[in-house]
């Protein structure tokens, strides 16, 4: 496999934009930190999207400009916000309603492991003895869609798709898509199917760096962006 | 020989008023209750619930109906029906006003409107209203328009509660409601106690002071929960509490001069129920560049804290860990780590009276290991029980003497959510102002969950 | 946010916005004892051609030739059965009482905070909650009951709908609502508890008009919006 390591693959700008793709018009979305953050700049022109966060507001804009900060108006990753039109505000009780009662359409959540299963790891690495678990069991039990952005394999290029999770788990088949920068992978009943690849690549070599068994889907293509 | 005259709706109403004091929170059920807020003297005294959701203050003009929504005098706020049913159900009123068709001898009580509708018998708001109040008054005319006593030693209807504590008001008396049975303290001008008696169903015995009904309403002391700072608001905090502290994870919406007073009060083994553990100190979050803002970590540092229980507890990063990490790796606190969402549901679910309840949020992971699960519709849930606390320390914007609060932006987070469940609840604000001058439709918290008004004084810094 | 006023919930009229209530759909409908009752969209129910609705409310209140209520809706023949905690007001007698003795309209009585906490556990997304309400009473019959702490809890499953009816003071493009005093009412548990939630509001403002400080409803909840007629 050293030829794939050093093959080159796509940034997480791209990663976003493919992502940004598979939210939809009008849809309430819930971006996590990392990756998931940067979608919200990949819109297509015209496209609505109502950004919800678990500090407690809905219909997120932009990111404040340097000396408007102010500390009443903050996203869940702590950035501060821009005051938009069509914001409202709520408590946590209220914002966690809205994730677990269904209300959230999509959510879009970095990982550690995703498993053959669509079961998600991502809150906590065991050797550290404690985790911060945050709101991700809440959007992963509770968004109608949970997206997971990230890379294909981790720093010792160990693949984080694989057959069972050996990390903690943070939600049970929760997962519907897996986006990469190698490939687009959906969770299905039956497993997991292999829709794109990125260019230049083959659906072998994505399955080598994948340690969990992919379907190739009939319609398999090139990363649509 | 023809009996006295009883007395009419106006005097029961102003007789049934007498026993609420100034600061009580009396749920009114609907019909002859919702007389009362109309005779009681005006200004910020007895807070009264209407079943609609109206939160009222002192002398309301009666209730209209019909219309599209009525709203409340100066100090009042209002309430979806689910608020007020949280409310009752958590045991926040210290008193129920409530109109039954039938009493009997045990307590038990039949609501005018399940006898008014025989066959269906819809008891309306008043199954939670009763259930949970303090006391009840009960508002009724002693006998029904053909004469039938309506304090019966059997109810004849199925009943809508049974009380232990309370007193009947009626046109013709007023009898208390003991464990031991009922006794009549009051006749109505110009009746003797044999003639109420005979006219009631139930065994009655009369009490040594029997006297006559009186229907004049002293003044009310105005309630005022200011306090004149932090650390007198905390000062009963006694060791081993367990509190509540607000706070995403920022400086906003954190209680920075309740948590200062808290570390001057000095109080120990506490159990901490919050967002983090302290992290804003060590990441800067939600903090405005430069600032380093004071949280949590003071009270650990100071070696007050026994165990957090908190989504966030700890650093994103271990390579600056907090001083609760440092601590836990010390082996001096404990941690209880809560998916966000069920720490929001838990403490709901403690300020609303609702002992338990199934999420699917973690079914399936470490964190709900060895806790019940049920498939309900084909999916797992867990069952995860409500949080309590002795003590809430929050941050609002604005408060009135009242304890209504109002906050800022994404600061209200956990605020608003622990405020009903905690015993004392102490709020921080920037600016205290006058009941009434709250616009009622923002008031995000009634005072009735609010024990404690704190100012953040002017030339307090929350950044170290 | 992108290209804000581009887009809207808003609907041409009460009946374009429940084109697609169906027979024997389950509805919410807001309102208290006359208070912040729908009613352009009760009206756009009695005109369509449905039957068979499981209503969810808090009971009639017939009142008045020129307004509109559930007693209106069932004298109009679209409901089979009716969830409430008050039914109807033995004073002012309707189509509820007629179509109930009859036995031609089911009726489900349920205590007020019972129901308010079973329409708030859906649309929360909770399985079920364990509550006191009606411990001791006929409400406790055929119940789970189980002790917490000492004290005894009936288990309350969730409520979930296909519709709710709300009736707000105002809205923006985006679905926020405020309320205009008890007008509130049932309102926001019923908006969170339904699959499509249509308001009837006096005014809509573009996104912006609304202080954000006073939503009460946040659009996440609420699919469609329609001015009251």
């Amino acid at each position: 496999m050293p030829d794939l390591e050093d093959k080159p693959r796509l940034d997480r700008e791209i990663i976003a934009m493919r992502v940004a793709k598979e939210l939809p018009n009008g849809g309430y979305v819930n971006l996590g930190i990392g990756i998931p953050t940067l979608v919200s700049a990949y819109l297509a022109p015209g496209q609505v999207v109502f950004y919800h966060s678990e500090s407690g507001v809905l219909n997120c804009g932009p990111l404040a400009e340097e000396g408007e900060e102010d500390i009443n108006l903050i996203n869940a990753g702590g950035q501060f916000l821009q005051p938009v039109p069509g914001m409202s505000y709520f408590g946590s009780a209220d914002a966690f309603a809205m994730i677990r009662g269904g209300h959230v359409d999509v959510t879009v959540l970095g990982a550690h492991q995703v498993s053959a299963r669509g079961d998600l790891a991502n809150w906590m690495l065991p050797q550290r003895g404690v985790g911060n678990v945050g709101g991700a069991m809440d959007l992963a039990a509770g968004a109608d869609d949970v997206i997971v952005a990230m890379e294909h394999t981790d720093r010792q290029d160990h693949p984080k798709i694989v057959e069972e999770c050996t990390l903690p788990l943070t939600g049970k088949g929760c997962v519907s898509l897996i986006v990469t920068d190698l490939a687009v992978v959906r969770c299905t009943p039956d497993g997991l199917v292999l829709e794109e690849v990125a260019p230049g690549w083959t659906a072998e070599e994505v399955q080598e760096l994948t340690a969990a068994r992919l379907m190739i889907s009939p319609d398999l293509q090139e990363y649509q962006l | 020989m023809p009996s006295p005259e009883r007395i009419d709706n106006q005097r029961l109403a102003r007789r049934a008023a007498r026993e609420l004091a100034s600061g009580e929170v009396a749920l009114l059920g609907p019909g002859m209750p919702m007389l009362v807020p109309g005779v009681v003297p005006s200004g910020p005294g007895v807070t009264f619930l209407s079943d609609s959701g109206i939160v009222g203050v002192g002398h309301q003009a009666p209730q209209t109906t019909e219309a599209q929504g009525t709203s409340p005098g100066p100090g009042g706020s209002l309430l979806s029906t689910v608020e007020l049913a949280a409310l009752a159900r958590a045991g926040y009123s210290t008193a129920a006003v409530l109109q039954p068709a039938q009493v009997s001898a045990d307590g038990g009580f039949c609501h005018w409107t399940s006898e008014a509708t025989p066959g269906l018998l819809p008891p309306g708001p008043a199954v939670e209203m009763a259930a949970n109040a303090g006391r009840i008054v009960f508002m009724l005319p002693h006998t029904t328009t053909d004469g039938q006593p309506n304090i019966v030693p059997q109810c004849t209807l199925p009943i809508d509660g049974t009380v232990t504590r309370g007193v009947i008001v009626t046109d013709i008396g007023v009898l208390i409601i003991e464990q031991a049975g009922l006794t009549l303290t009051e006749v109505a001008p110009g009746w003797r106690s044999d003639d109420v008696i005979s006219l009631t169903g139930a065994s009655v015995s009369v009490a040594t002071g029997l006297k006559e009904m009186e229907f004049s309403l002293d003044d009310m002391r105005p309630v005022n929960k200011v306090f004149s700072s932090g650390l007198e608001a905390v000062r009963d905090m006694p060791d081993g509490s367990t509190v509540m502290i607000d706070g995403f994870a920022g400086p906003g919406g954190m209680p920075h001069y309740l948590m200062v007073a808290l570390r001057d009060h000095g109080a120990r083994g506490l159990t901490m129920i919050s967002n983090t553990a302290g992290i804003a100190r060590i990441i800067g979050f939600g903090t405005p560049p430069g600032y380093q803002a004071i949280d949590h970590s003071i009270l650990i540092e100071n070696g007050q804290i026994r165990k957090a229980v908190a989504s966030y507890p700890v650093s994103p990063s271990p390579a600056r860990p907090s001083a609760f990490e440092l601590a836990w790796q010390r082996g001096e606190v404990e941690i209880e780590v809560v998916p966000q969402g069920t720490l929001a549901e838990r403490l709901r679910a403690g300020g609303a009276g609702v002992a338990a309840f199934y999420t699917p949020t973690g079914a399936g992971t470490l964190l709900t290991e060895g806790k019940e699960t049920r498939m309900i519709d084909g999916r797992e849930y867990v069952l995860e029980t409500a949080l309590h606390a002795d003590y809430c320390l929050i941050r609002g914007y604005k408060a009135d003497t009242m304890g209504n609060v109002v906050y800022k932006g994404t600061s209200r987070n956990f605020n608003a959510v622990m405020a009903p469940a905690a015993q004392i609840t102490v709020i921080e604000v920037d600016e205290i102002v006058g009941p009434g001058e709250l616009d009622p439709e923002a008031i995000v918290t009634p005072g009735v969950y609010v024990d404690r008004v704190v100012q953040r004084p002017s030339d307090f810094s929350p950044y170290e | 946010m992108t290209e804000s006023t581009a887009y809207t919930k808003v609907f041409d009229s009460p009946a374009a916005a429940l084109d697609d209530l169906f027979d024997g759909a389950t509805l919410l409908i807001s309102g208290h004892r006359g208070m912040g009752v729908p009613e352009s969209l009760l009206r756009a129910v009695i005109e369509s051609s449905v039957h068979d609705l499981t209503c969810i409310c808090h009971g009639a209140w017939p009142h008045g030739d020129d307004s509109v209520d559930l007693d209106d809706l069932v004298k109009a023949g679209r409901v089979g059965k009716l969830i409430t905690p008050h039914g109807f007001d033995p004073d002012r007698p309707g189509a509820v009482r007629s179509l109930w003795e009859s036995g031609k309209l089911q009726i489900e009585i349920v205590p007020q905070g019972v129901l308010a906490e079973q329409l708030r556990a859906g649309g929360a997304g909770l399985g079920g909650v364990f509550i006191p309400d009606g411990i001791g009473t006929r409400f406790q019959d055929g119940q789970e009951v189980r002790r917490f702490n000492g004290r005894d809890y009936i288990f309350r499953g969730a409520i979930h709908a296909d519709f709710a009816l709300l009736r707000a003071d105002s809205a923006d493009l985006f679905g926020n609502l405020t309320y205009r005093g008890s007008q509130r009412n049932w309102n926001p548990p019923m908006a969170m508890a339904a699959r499509i939630s249509v308001a009837e509001v006096d005014e809509i403002f573009e996104p912006g008009g609304i202080d954000p400080e006073l939503v009460i409803t946040p659009g996440i909840f609420v699919k469609r919006v329609v001015q009251t007629l």
